[in-house]
């Protein structure tokens, strides 16, 4: 019997998604396979290769499970992705609606926005490191001049200000993300929307939350989640400028793994915490889902 | 015409290829990386070495490679743990321990038979031995340095300080936070070597904080110790690493920097109406505090014929011609000898630089459970230290909370 077109459409489609699912393998599947088998060989071994030799067990799970510094981290890791999420969000959200504006030089400017989300997160470590030095930083003379200050501030070196202090770069490196998305739904939101909201008598407020949130509301939660996924793995920006420190107090889970993997040398606890992370962002994803589906079906 | 041509034009593109391609085929590369191929003095001593080994051993090149310190160990933990180790091994010496305890250097005893160096190297060189076997050639033992600026100190006359509570005093005096002048430029971030910072004023003040092979943070003498380097801190601006600290020394802007001998070859970056200022002296502690600084060791799993090469290169760091050019940069040479009576006369910062390196007392664990897992001892007394400078909580009790971390974490037999 002769194939149908169908099938033949079918297996065409398979051979040109090949190279794509080889690559997924390669890249994505195997290395995730790799470190749950890391993450399963207790004991601590320098040598990778021999460490892969052990017997499976779970002691490496039991021994980060038990550890105060995993749920500290853990509690620093959704202070930090909330405290920059929320933030970036509002910002994003404002420059939309007033690059959604005409105004001369808009399409300049909005160019400009899109500077700080282009800037590599050393590169915005080191410049807010110099900006917020304790002895020698600009903040801190301005405020001084300002009478808000009597005393410099250790930003980074303080526990009470650390967390604030890699905040700042996060959400300004971030707010662009959101303000670019935003941007570009609120330009399929038809005119005459608010046009007649406006004919209506509906005030500002009004018109934004019943024609302007609804038609943005898709995409802003989909860059949410994005953002949050991406924050509650950042690395850059907190390494560069606080080393998870000082005292820990910013330590969040990407810098526990690197500690654990590259200053311990623990490869095997150190892939357990990063499954405990991969699963943490699953539960995240799940349950953003239920409601993606409803703004998007 | 053409054909004839074609031929000539083939050979000639033929030779060419094989002239390019001959020394290629047969030229060993070694692979050196070092945090010290750009550091200011020492740079330029390995460079000339480089080039005349390379001279002297047409087949090799090496590929000398800078790498900052403060990851440098980290990289090359992951080299070896990879299977990648380089062929001219440079170690802190402060790390030989955790790489030795992995099986991954070359054992040297019977090569170090056929030379000098057993004979030449100080006492020092027993910190290479490791289960029964030298894994390692010292390259500088040495002892903490003062640096100062003496303009600094004669403007608030003051003298050079004798004492720790000199030291301090005068650090106080000279701090004046708003105007951006400190006393001291030391690490106030999390850094490697702010174990370094710390363990200098311990043993300094006579005390150890790892006593008869065990932890003894809770030792008034050693709790009294680390108050005085956390008083020193508030003289310091914070957020400041190794790199940093120097820069700020060099620039004028503080009057103090403990540091190793081998910052003198930076002093010469200093501007023009600083330099003249800037001194080197003895620390103020009854103790000099210092230790093995950095050595050098070959890969136990690396090609025989790349091992032989490095090795060559190693012995001829360690000739009396190169260690007395080491010697004249300022860093103490391991070689009895290395500086004539004529070059401590030439140069009296030498002298001061290799009497506190022949007296000094090593900083660093001689304990053979902490010098395996040197990273985490380092990670955790570093954490300690980072809790002093950025809270208010009591000294003892930091110390206390400490130990009790060591003990959970890095038992002692």
């Amino acid at each position: 019997m002769r194939p149908s077109l169908h099938d033949a459409e079918r297996r065409l489609a398979w051979l040109l998604l090949a190279p794509a699912l080889l690559a997924v393998a390669l890249l994505i599947a195997w290395p995730l396979y790799v470190i749950v088998q890391m993450s399963m060989r207790p004991g601590k071994a320098l040598a990778i290769s021999e460490l892969m030799a052990r017997p499976l067990g779970t002691a490496n799970f039991d021994r980060v499970l038990h550890q105060q510094a995993l749920w500290d981290a853990f509690g620093h890791s959704a202070v930090y992705t909330a405290g920059s999420l929320v933030p970036a969000f509002v910002a994003g959200l404002l420059f939309a609606l007033l690059f959604h504006r005409a105004f001369p030089a808009r399409r300049w400017l909005r160019s400009l926005l899109l500077l700080p989300w282009a800037v590599p997160g050393v590169v915005v470590s080191i410049t807010f490191l110099w900006m917020l030095d304790a002895s020698y930083g600009v903040v801190n003379a301005v405020l001084r001049d300002l009478g808000i200050l009597s005393t410099d501030i250790a930003w980074f070196v303080d526990a009470r200000t650390a967390m604030a202090a890699v905040l700042v770069p996060t959400v300004w490196k971030s707010f662009p993300f959101f303000a670019i998305t935003i941007l570009a739904a609120l330009q399929s939101i038809p005119e005459t929307l608010y046009e007649a909201a406006r004919v209506d008598g509906a005030s500002a407020w009004q018109r934004f939350r019943h024609v302007t949130w609804p038609g943005i509301r898709g995409p802003a939660l989909l860059a949410a989640l994005l953002n949050a996924l991406w924050t509650f793995r950042e690395f850059d920006i907190i390494y560069a400028s606080t080393r998870g420190g000082p005292a820990g107090a910013t330590e969040t889970l990407g810098i526990l793994v690197y500690r654990e993997a590259f200053e311990s040398f623990r490869f095997g606890t150190a892939a357990a915490i990063g499954v405990l992370m991969l699963g943490t962002a699953a539960i995240f994803v799940a349950l953003s889902m239920r409601v993606l589906r409803r703004e998007f079906t | 015409m053409l054909k004839r041509f074609v031929r000539a034009a083939t050979a000639a593109c033929l030779a060419a290829g094989l002239a390019a391609t001959a020394p290629a085929i047969a030229q060993t590369t070694l692979e050196f990386p070092t945090w010290q191929a750009e550091e200011p003095g020492v740079s330029t001593w390995w460079k000339d070495l480089v080039a005349a080994y390379e001279k002297k051993h047409p087949d090799v090149k090496i590929n000398l490679q800078q790498v900052p310190f403060a990851q440098f160990v980290k990289q090359m933990t992951v080299r070896f743990a990879a299977g990648n180790p380089p062929d001219i091994v440079h170690l802190p010496s402060r790390d030989f321990a955790s790489f030795a305890d992995q099986g991954w250097l070359e054992p040297l005893d019977a090569r170090l038979a056929r030379t000098d160096i057993p004979a030449n190297w100080p006492a020092l060189q027993s910190e290479m031995h490791w289960n029964g076997k030298t894994q390692g050639v010292l390259l500088m033992g040495y002892g903490g340095m003062l640096y100062y600026n003496e303009q600094k100190l004669k403007d608030a006359k003051l003298g050079v300080p004798k004492t720790p509570d000199e030291w301090l005093a005068a650090m106080k005096a000279t701090t004046d936070a708003g105007k951006g002048q400190f006393g001291l430029a030391t690490i106030t971030a999390e850094h490697p070597n702010m174990v370094v910072e710390m363990a200098s004023f311990v043993i300094g003040e006579g005390a150890d904080w790892l006593k008869a092979g065990k932890y003894n943070f809770t030792d008034p003498a050693v709790v009294q110790a680390v108050d005085q380097w956390r008083q020193a801190t508030g003289y310091a601006p914070k957020g400041t690493n190794s790199a940093t600290a120097r820069q700020l020394f060099i620039d004028g802007k503080v009057t103090f920097l403990r540091d190793g001998p081998w910052v003198w070859g930076a002093l010469a970056k200093a501007p023009a109406d600083v330099r003249p200022n800037l001194r080197i002296g003895a620390l103020p502690f009854p103790v000099t505090p210092g230790g093995a600084s950095n050595s050098l060791h070959l890969a136990a799993k690396t090609d025989a014929k790349k091992k032989e090469a490095a090795w060559n290169f190693i012995v001829m760091a360690a000739s009396p011609e190169w260690q007395s050019r080491y010697a004249l940069t300022g860093s103490p040479a391991p070689r009895k000898g290395a500086l004539t009576a004529a070059d401590l006369a030439a140069h009296p910062h030498l002298k001061v630089i290799n009497d506190e390196a022949a007296k000094a007392h090593n900083l660093f664990p001689e304990v053979q459970a902490v010098r395996a897992e040197y990273n985490d001892f380092a990670t955790l007394v570093t954490r300690a230290a980072m809790r002093m400078i950025s809270t208010q909580d009591p000294t003892p009790a930091v110390l206390s909370d400490l130990q009790a971390e060591l003990a959970r974490q890095l038992p002692l037999k």
